[in-house]
């Protein structure tokens, strides 16, 4: 009975609905984590058809299977190394040359596999018709289509998935054929590598070798280096023959393939009239509306989530604070009890009343932009300005999401496509004014001196943003990468792969923030608790006091900030016995204060995010950086505020 | 306008205007081969279907030299100006 185990994995390019399948085959029993050392999500989920045991992998939505990132490099080598009973082709019937174009280096690897062809209602409205049938025949591949939003196709998908892996798999699958100059030196080759054991099948191992593929080059080296060097000389040779490049030549030559079975297989009938997808596309990339389209969008996002999370998160917090008496009279309101509560619990609901009240409808939104293709529209849109520090249009999403929360925007920059640019993205999205820090600024400064002050901090902030962003990326070793980016067609989102998705990311982000922010607090609660409030607001007054011009107290609040910025705001109303800031603070003071806040550390929670992402060492050093660079700007404000003032 | 009696002319995509087709002849690649621009980039490009021999057609550009939006195989793609300045086309009408 155990036998009666499969893995299917699902491959294909990005945005052709492979979530969607992947939701729609394994319900909740998913896990998504990371790919073991490596910022690549892992998606896996389980589920029961016939009898089977079936454990789906979604790999990562890639164009091709070369190394160009390390998306494709995990789907290589898992395709390779794991070898899945079936990997599951999901296709873009809308865009098919492309998309086979990924398909044929699958075949390649000599894997059995069925293609899905999906988005079919898409390519309908392109006026694309595909004949799967003439498309399976071409391949030798069995071709289902599926139009997976509407969950059609998918049950056929599994039964055939189960039906090829019970027969011969890979009997039919046809070989991809390249021009003489090539395949005769692949045929040489190939002979060559017949002897060695690899995990990749022979003839591709050639292939690869004449495209000049790093990894596999090195892995062969290590055994046999005299191949090496022969797939040099043939690939020169190619190169002299073509008057381009080996590698080039192949791809050209797979693409042909792959534009014969796609113009065989499918029939144009372009529509008369623009799409309403196509009209929208129109309009928010336009020179003149795209980027007031942008804004005004955002901003209602934005002013939304923080009127509903506002308004929810007061009441969940006052809901959990009715039980503060009796749970008190339970434990006493001795250490122990001081303890828990003010440790334990109250870091659960510094947390929650985050977690849902914000980072929940965040990701809601922030998935239907993506699924309905809104979000590559902005990268478009926003390419210009982020070159100027060093980044492509991409990395416009992290920083935005940043002014909701810095912690779902560092792992958000795992869409950049470099290790390096990932980091470059993430620290400067750290720098971004989250929700919790807008309280400050305008509670603060926006409440007491005017929202004129406190647009002309956020003004600073966005100056200060671009000035480290540009010194980061001119110190960070590398190069900088262009936008290559698809923009697939706006679509109607599929609601329950968005809920999904959201509760995936918001069980992540309770995962990576909740144990921080409990010990975090439980730490504070303690000092205070030992009566050492005092001695360390001492401690610290050269830096408060005299460096920034602030009460001692201050001290005290900057710290548990490092929780919840929020908190600092009723912290200082509490140490300072009034909610009037003006009665106890000047104006100067004001401005350095939330300088402070807005620029020192990100809460612990995105420390949290910055060490799961990039280790101990590059997050504990932007967080020096950031608490050294708030603390210096705070008193340079000081000083300069002063003088214009006095 | 002045281009009107040239028959072929090799240009980079960032010389098409809005709405106009060119056949890719060859990209040039930038320093090096390591991974950032050399080769990395213009497998990437290659990837995605830019080929020489391949159609594309420009769309539009981003105001103040932003990205090009590209038509290419049937996808549409963003491409960055500076990598848009590299990818020779050939144009074939007026």
């Amino acid at each position: 009975m155990n036998k009666k185990k499969l893995l299917i994995a699902l491959a294909g390019n990005a945005n052709v609905g492979k979530s969607v399948i992947f939701n729609y085959l394994t319900g909740l029993h998913q896990h998504i984590g990371n790919w073991p050392g490596k910022t690549v999500e892992r998606a896996e989920g389980t589920l029961h058809f016939k009898g089977y045991t079936i454990d789906i992998i979604d790999l990562p939505g890639i164009y091709s299977l070369s190394t160009y990132s390390l998306e494709e490099l995990v789907s290589r080598k898992y395709i390779a190394v794991e070898r899945p009973d079936i990997v599951i082709n999901v296709v873009d019937a809308s865009v098919l040359e492309r998309n086979l174009f990924f398909t044929l280096q699958l075949m390649e690897l000599e894997t059995p596999m069925i293609i899905a062809l999906n988005q079919m209602d898409i390519a309908k409205k392109k006026g694309i018709e595909i004949d799967a049938e003439k498309l399976e025949e071409l391949l030798g591949v069995p071709v289902i289509p599926t139009v997976a939003i509407k969950g059609i196709g998918i049950s056929q998908l599994l039964e055939k998935a189960v039906q090829v892996v019970e027969k011969e798999p890979i009997a039919k699958l046809v070989k991809v054929k390249y021009g003489d100059e090539v395949e005769e030196r692949v045929a040489k080759l190939t002979k060559m590598i017949e002897g060695t054991q690899f995990y990749y099948p022979h003839r591709y191992v050639a292939i690869k070798l004449l495209e000049g593929d790093e990894e596999i080059e090195r892995e062969v080296n290590r055994t046999s280096p005299h191949i090496v060097s022969t797939a040099k000389k043939l690939a020169n040779e190619v190169e002299n023959l073509h008057g381009h490049s080996c590698s080039t030549v192949i791809t050209s030559e797979r693409y042909e393939v792959a534009g014969c079975i796609a113009r065989e297989a499918q029939k144009l009938v372009p529509p008369i009239k623009p799409t309403i997808e196509e009209r929208l596309h129109t309009l928010t990339t336009h020179k003149a509306l795209g980027y007031p389209i942008m804004a005004f969008s955002l901003l209602l996002i934005f002013y939304s989530i923080f009127t509903f999370g506002d308004y929810t998160s007061k009441l969940l917090s006052s809901f959990f604070y009715e039980w503060e008496p009796l749970f008190l009279s339970w434990f006493g309101t001795e250490i122990v009890g001081k303890l828990i509560w003010g440790g334990i619990v109250e870091g659960v609901i510094a947390g929650i009343t985050i977690a849902l009240p914000y980072i929940l409808p965040f990701y809601v939104i922030l998935y239907f932009l993506e699924d309905s293709g809104y979000l590559s529209r902005i990268a478009f849109l926003m390419d210009n300005v982020m070159h100027k520090i060093g980044l492509h249009g991409k990395a416009f999403i992290p920083l935005m999401l940043g002014y909701g929360c810095n912690v779902p925007a560092c792992l958000g920059c795992r869409i950049m496509e470099t290790e390096r640019e990932r980091l470059l993205a993430a620290f400067v999205t750290t720098l971004v004014p989250c929700a919790a820090r807008t309280v400050i600024i305008l509670g603060l400064v926006g409440a007491f001196m005017g929202i004129q002050w406190a647009l002309m901090l956020y003004i600073l902030n966005l100056l200060v943003i671009f000035a480290l962003g540009r010194i980061a990326f001119k110190i960070l070793p590398g190069e900088p990468t262009a936008l290559i980016m698809e923009m697939h067609d706006y679509r109607l989102p599929h609601l329950k792969t968005v809920l999904k998705q959201t509760w995936f990311r918001l069980a992540e982000f309770i995962k990576i923030a909740f144990p921080l922010i409990i010990v975090g607090s439980l730490a504070i609660k303690l000092v205070e608790v030992l009566g050492l409030l005092e001695p360390i607001s001492t401690a610290l007054s050269p830096v408060t006091v005299t460096w920034l011009g602030l009460p001692a107290i201050t001290g005290i609040t900057l710290i548990f900030g490092i929780l919840r910025k929020e908190l600092t705001l009723i912290m200082l109303a509490t140490l300072l016995g009034t909610t009037n800031f003006a009665q106890v603070l000047t104006p100067v003071q004001m401005i350095v204060f939330t300088l402070v806040a807005m620029f020192y550390i990100p809460c612990i929670a995105t420390i949290a995010a910055l060490v799961r992402e990039f280790g101990w060492k590059k997050a504990l050093s932007i967080t020096v950086f950031e608490i050294v660079f708030a603390i210096s700007v705070g008193g340079i404000a000081l000083r300069i505020l002063t003088v214009i003032v006095g | 306008m002045e281009r009107r009696n040239l028959e072929r002319r090799e240009v980079p995509l960032t010389a098409l205007r809005n709405e106009e087709t060119g056949t890719v002849t060859s990209i040039k690649s930038g320093r090096g081969r390591g991974r950032g621009r050399g080769w990395g980039f213009e497998k990437r490009l290659m990837d995605m279907g830019l080929t020489p021999g391949t159609r594309v057609t420009v769309v539009k550009s981003a105001p103040f030299h932003g990205p090009l939006e590209i038509l290419v195989r049937g996808s549409r793609l963003a491409l960055g100006r500076g990598m848009a300045e590299r990818i020779f086309v050939e144009t074939e009408k007026e």
